[in-house]
């Protein structure tokens, strides 16, 4: 009994030694592992970002070696420049009307491609084919496509006699917007179909034979069991694609470069106008800083979801 | 993968219990004709572009007088492409292309590989602060990072570099790494480490004989779409890049725009070139790219 007594209260704190040894040998190595990225990082990205907001305070002209200060007058002249509310108003739409047409569209082809169709894999691998491609190329041909005079679309809409008349795509304003947002959600849509498909899979099956037993109907069968099921990374997916349509430049850029007029400029492509051609730098990055808001905004509630989601795995 | 077999039981269990307007069998057959006739239309949708580009290069404009497009021809030449290796240094852009696509791809995905093990294995104060912020770094706009990257390259005379163009690739392709890899790593069980611990495995061994072994299929994912984001980017290349020489294939494709119609055989043989070696690779590969994407997306 004695010799029992003895022992334990050596014995116990041991383990626990041993476990707070290891805690700080794993912390440690953890911060060794992350040192080049950590670095990285810091180098490439903190810094220029420290540099951007730094320099949308200042005059800084492409060329000119003298920045002066000049405090918020870059933030000021935007925003009471309508161009730049138009393209406010412009990125809206494109991302709005991008991602809704992109999650409607690729959710109903999830749908039909989890069904048993035959020769699915190859089906699946063409509604992958427009996300394969490099952006800038498949860009460049819908831009050949969408040509006034030589186009395929506008020849294949007279033969089939829809239209007597050319329709100007790019360079109607009241088109060009509608022509651009296609472009973003045929590039676009593959991405939603992927996610959703495998979203698709997780749902539980006895959920549908459920269902079936209970006697809904195909309607509320996928209201009921399908939709709720696939939610979580419907949102997930939704908000990537927000993210990276409002941040989107090539599309835009190669097609129109925002125009004709303003009509279809974003705030990327206000950006670029304004610092390169324009030679404004300053006053181009800082375009870019006002549409922080709502972008870390964006980012963090969509890290906060996957978070959550991966808590609970 | 387990439809059919309970669609064929719903045709059975259905109109027993619940008569709804229109018939279960009627339902689902209405269902399925419209279903496949959007599919055939998106397919559709998917490939036409494709295809067109395929022939607007080897049936150029120039060659008929017409001014309508062609949309079928049994007449094909390569003299779009001929054109394009004779009046560009394609070829020289295209290696351009495969040596920073190649080198940023390499040095991102094994930084990467090792911080995502850091993020998703072991406990250390700071780690999700560090996850978080590799998040928000990895979906940044270049839109705001070009003007002040493009400043100190011109200060560090580090325009027209090729090595300075691979680590501003950097920029986007660790964080986009890291991301992707940690979902994938999340989903190697724990226990196979930790029973190696037991074992009285040190950590770098748990991490280079028990996990790495298992992400291959990820780490190869996350190397695709590095590669494949490096060779498409097109502000950086855009903006950094003005000698001929030094350009790689997206700034070079748009010098072949002119507005002139002429040269859409040209640029169309030059995208053909610029997609193939991707689509090559998203092709073979497609299984474990479809799981790398999906793995931070569904997990749960």
């Amino acid at each position: 009994m004695a010799t029992r007594s003895a022992t334990i209260p050596e014995v116990v704190p041991e383990p626990r030694r041993a476990h707070l040894a290891k805690a700080r040998t794993d912390a440690n190595f953890a911060y060794m592992l992350l040192a080049p990225t950590a670095f990285l990082i810091t180098v490439l990205v903190g810094y220029p970002f420290v540099r951007a907001l730094w320099l949308s305070f200042h005059k800084k002209l492409l060329g000119a070696q003298d920045a002066p200060w000049i405090g918020l007058a870059n933030y000021g002249v935007l925003l009471h420049d309508p161009k730049f509310w138009g393209s406010v108003k412009n990125v809206f739409i494109f991302t709005g009307g991008s991602v809704a047409i992109k999650l409607v569209l690729g959710t109903l082809i999830a749908l039909i491609l989890n069904e048993a169709l035959p020769w699915r894999g190859l089906w699946r691998s063409i509604v992958l084919l427009p996300y394969a491609m490099p952006t800038l190329v498949s860009v460049l041909i819908w831009k050949w496509m969408y040509n006034d005079t030589a186009g395929v679309l506008n020849y294949l809409l007279q033969q089939t006699h829809i239209r007597d008349s050319p329709l100007l795509w790019l360079s109607d304003p009241g088109s060009a917007m509608g022509a651009v947002i296609a472009v973003n959600v045929w590039r676009g849509f593959p991405f939603f179909v992927i996610t959703l498909l495998a979203g698709l899979q997780a749902v539980p099956q006895d959920l549908y034979e459920a269902a079936k037993v209970d006697g809904a109907g195909v309607w509320s069968r996928f209201w009921k069991v399908t939709f709720p099921g696939i939610l979580p990374v419907m949102a997930v997916v939704t908000l990537f694609s927000t993210i990276l349509t409002f941040n989107d430049f090539s599309i835009i850029w190669v097609l129109t470069k925002g125009g004709p007029g303003n009509s279809t400029d974003v705030l990327s492509t206000l950006t670029y106008k304004i610092a390169i051609p324009g030679l404004e730098l300053g006053k181009g990055v800082a375009v870019s800083v006002l549409m922080l808001p709502i972008l870390v905004l964006l980012i963090v509630l969509l890290n906060r979801f996957i978070n959550r989601r991966e808590e609970l795995a | 993968m387990t439809a059919p077999p309970i669609a064929r039981r719903a045709t059975v269990a259905a109109p027993a219990v619940k008569r709804s307007i229109v018939p279960y069998r009627l339902q689902r057959t209405l269902l399925r004709v419209a279903g496949i006739a959007l599919l055939a239309v998106v397919l559709i949708a998917a490939l036409f572009p494709v295809y067109f580009m395929g022939i607007t290069a080897f049936h150029p404009p120039s060659l008929s007088f017409a001014r309508t497009p062609t949309l079928f021809s049994t007449d094909l030449t390569l003299k779009a492409f001929r054109d394009l290796f004779r009046q560009y240094p394609f070829m020289l852009w295209m290696r351009n292309t495969l040596v920073v696509a190649g080198f940023s791809t390499v040095l991102s995905v094994a930084f990467a590989t090792f911080a995502a093990y850091s993020l998703s294995r072991l406990r250390f104060k700071g780690r999700g602060f560090a996850s978080s912020a590799v998040f928000l770094v990895y979906l940044f706009p270049s839109t705001l990072l070009f003007i002040p990257i493009f400043i100190l390259c011109s200060d560090l005379h580090l325009l027209d570099q090729l090595p300075a163009l691979i680590a501003v690739y950097l920029t986007f392709s660790i964080p986009f790494s890291v991301w992707m890899l940690k979902a994938y790593f999340l989903n190697i069980p724990m226990e196979l480490e930790d029973a190696a611990l037991v074992d009285g495995a040190t950590r770098w061994q748990c991490m280079t004989r028990v996990v790495l072994p298992l992400a291959t299929p990820g780490i190869a994912a996350a190397s695709i779409y590095c590669f494949t984001l490096s060779w498409n980017e097109y502000l950086y290349a855009f903006t950094l890049l003005s000698d001929g020489e030094k350009f790689t294939l997206a700034p070079g494709m748009t010098k072949l725009i002119f507005g002139d119609v002429f040269l859409w055989g040209m640029i169309m043989a030059g995208g053909l070139l610029m997609s193939v070696p991707i689509l090559l690779l998203y092709f073979c590969a497609q299984r474990f790219l479809v799981a790398g994407l999906t793995a931070g997306a569904v997990k749960g």
